[in-house]
């Protein structure tokens, strides 16, 4: 069960105070900070982890805890506000974000932070081991769902279609893929360096349930995640979102994927992002 | 020769044996179902072997996750393609993530001699040394295999084991005990210390009969154990002769020669080295196992003329 279980606007001032968070947690770190991919990522990872998530900051090694999996992993400071916000561990490690011997590295790793499932940073590794869990998770019998979060430009690595046809071999249905399809990556959009559309008929094509969902509104996320049913074939929410979603002067532009905000912009940024 | 066993054979018995008695072990193959020997193991279990086909990354990966979610997951496929095509996996879904996987790298060495170098795996040591934290061990003879194999499994973190394709013969009696870390003396002799893992073992074992009955005493030690291993102990093994060899199917950088190099420079101990293997900067020769080691020096004649030529120069 998940211990918060928020309603849609309970929701929506949970995505609102983890941005702040990563609007603070980036202009303090001194490594720059992947602002873009952090932001593009907060509707879904807050719907997760304070609604439909089996886990909770006193149950990390429960065996039937469900899994989630930051496989973009150079989100990690978007997944540490909201592990913080969830209180997996104290908001005050915020701060120390890429700093010498922080608990909270550039990409996650789950011996320093707790809540952390698995280190990632190399792209294209999430899904197999997805896979894995969720193939022992069915050979278990146990309850366990296992989640896991890509990008869309990660989707170029091969990896990913080498573990979607074993998912799908496997008829693993307690697998759910969210792809966030924000439509930019490191050097431009997704559509000119390598175009993944369309997204939904390749997923079709290699055997999955596929939907789609607004991924930066947490109604529409909570719709169509709990809509998905056991029916024999992994699942794939392609989550639409805009990179930088929520302040204006860094959503959808492709030179905040790894810049931070500075100075006055992280009032503007604040500004922008206050509760009503 | 009569006792001669397959290490692919020796493996699965051990995994048979692990499942009966308790351990949920599942095995991740790549499509490697003959290669590893398997089919014993899937007549008495079903349901338990995990076939992604031709993929070792995702087979790399899913071991990772099966890991996670409580299984010793076992791999098992052709070591060149273990080691180059998943290598990422390896590193960061394996080692960096310290998993509970045992990654069996089948046909190791130049074991496909004739098929030449994309199936040789001449790099494994070297690249499974490059990562932190990962058990690597090299048997040279059945009973060795399966003790190694027995310690893996109930071993909780990631092992590399190294397994040569051809059935061979026994080094050691039934009182052996594998002990991890620790270097094996097989023969003693004061004049040259060979050096020697795997398969090539008998080789040195042989050259070293050969030599006895010239008159030239010389130890053979068994690094079976890469990591862990006790320096120490093979520090002073390496220190009893003034000429040390260094005998792999494997490139002599990175691998064992490296390993005995490093070990003597910093143990302070005197003495000259020579690596037999797969020279800087080249590739095994595509041919049989015994065209292969001539042309390496590392077939039991090799290792005689090295010797001979070390002794002979004091």
């Amino acid at each position: 069960m998940n211990p918060f279980q928020l309603d849609i606007e309970g929701l929506e001032n949970k995505a609102r105070s983890i941005r702040r968070k990563i609007i603070r947690l980036n202009a303090d770190s001194p490594a720059g900070g992947h602002t873009g991919a952090d932001l593009s990522q907060v509707e879904i990872v807050t719907s997760l982890y304070f609604r439909l998530l089996n886990c909770a900051p006193d149950r990390v090694t429960d065996d039937t805890r469900d899994i989630y999996i930051q496989s973009k992993g150079h989100a990690a400071g978007g997944y540490y506000c909201c592990l913080a916000e969830a209180g997996y561990f104290p908001e005050d490690w915020l701060p120390t974000y890429q700093h010498n011997d922080s608990k909270l590295p550039g990409h996650p790793v789950r011996q320093k932070t707790p809540g952390v499932e698995l280190n990632t940073g190399a792209l294209g590794h999430g899904l197999p081991v997805a896979v894995g869990l969720a193939l022992a998770a069915k050979r278990d019998g146990s309850p366990r769902k296992v989640y896991v979060l890509t990008g869309d430009g990660e989707l170029a690595e091969g990896s990913n279609w080498e573990a979607a046809l074993v998912a799908a071999h496997y008829k693993l249905d307690n697998l759910i893929v969210i792809n966030d399809k924000n439509k930019l990556q490191l050097a431009g959009t997704t559509e000119s360096i390598m175009r993944t559309d369309p997204l939904d008929k390749k997923w079709q094509a290699f055997g999955f349930h596929v939907a789609q969902c607004d991924g930066n509104n947490v109604a529409s996320i909570v719709e169509t995640l709990e809509g998905l049913k056991a029916q024999g074939q992994p699942n794939v929410v392609i989550a639409n979102t805009t990179k930088g979603a929520g302040v204006s002067f860094i959503a959808g532009r492709p030179e905040w994927h790894h810049r931070v905000p500075k100075g006055e912009e992280v009032e503007l940024a604040l500004k922008e992002l206050a509760d009503v | 020769m009569s006792n001669s066993e397959h290490f692919a054979t020796v493996m699965v018995q051990c995994f048979i044996d692990a499942v009966n008695k308790g351990v949920d072990l599942v095995p991740v193959v790549a499509d490697s179902t003959s290669t590893s020997k398997i089919k014993p193991f899937t007549e008495a279990f079903p349901d338990r072997l995990v076939n992604v086909g031709i993929a070792e990354q995702v087979m790399v990966g899913t071991a990772a996750g099966l890991a996670l979610g409580g299984k010793v997951a076992v791999t098992c496929n052709a070591a060149p393609f273990l080691i180059s095509r998943s290598n990422e996996q390896v590193k960061v879904d394996v080692c960096y993530n310290n998993t509970n996987v045992k990654l069996f790298g089948l046909n190791s060495g130049a074991s496909y001699g004739p098929l030449a170098s994309t199936h040789h795996s001449i790099d494994d040591i070297s690249i499974m040394r490059g990562f932190g934290n990962i058990q690597i061990f090299a048997p040279g003879c059945p009973r060795e295999c399966k003790q190694i194999i027995d310690y893996a499994i109930t071993h909780e973190g990631p092992v590399y084991i190294r397994m040569d394709g051809k059935a061979l013969p026994e080094l050691h009696d039934e009182n052996y005990q594998f002990v991890p870390g620790e270097p094996v003396l097989l023969r003693q002799g004061k004049q040259v210390v060979v050096c020697a893992l795997g398969s090539v073992v008998h080789e040195a074992v042989a050259a070293a009969n050969t030599l006895k009955a010239q008159g030239i005493e010389v130890s053979v030690v068994n690094v079976s154990s890469i990591r862990p291993l006790n320096r120490d102990a093979l520090a002073h093994m390496l220190g009893q002769s003034k000429h040390v060899v260094t005998v792999e199917e494997h490139n002599v950088n990175g691998g064992l020669g490296s390993l005995v190099a490093e070990v003597i420079s910093e143990q302070g101990i005197g003495g000259k080295l020579v690596r037999l293997g797969v020279k800087d900067g080249d590739y095994a020769a595509a041919g049989d196992r015994p065209y292969t080691r001539k042309m390496l020096s590392i077939d039991s004649a090799g290792i005689v003329a090295v010797c001979q030529r070390l002794v002979s120069e004091h």
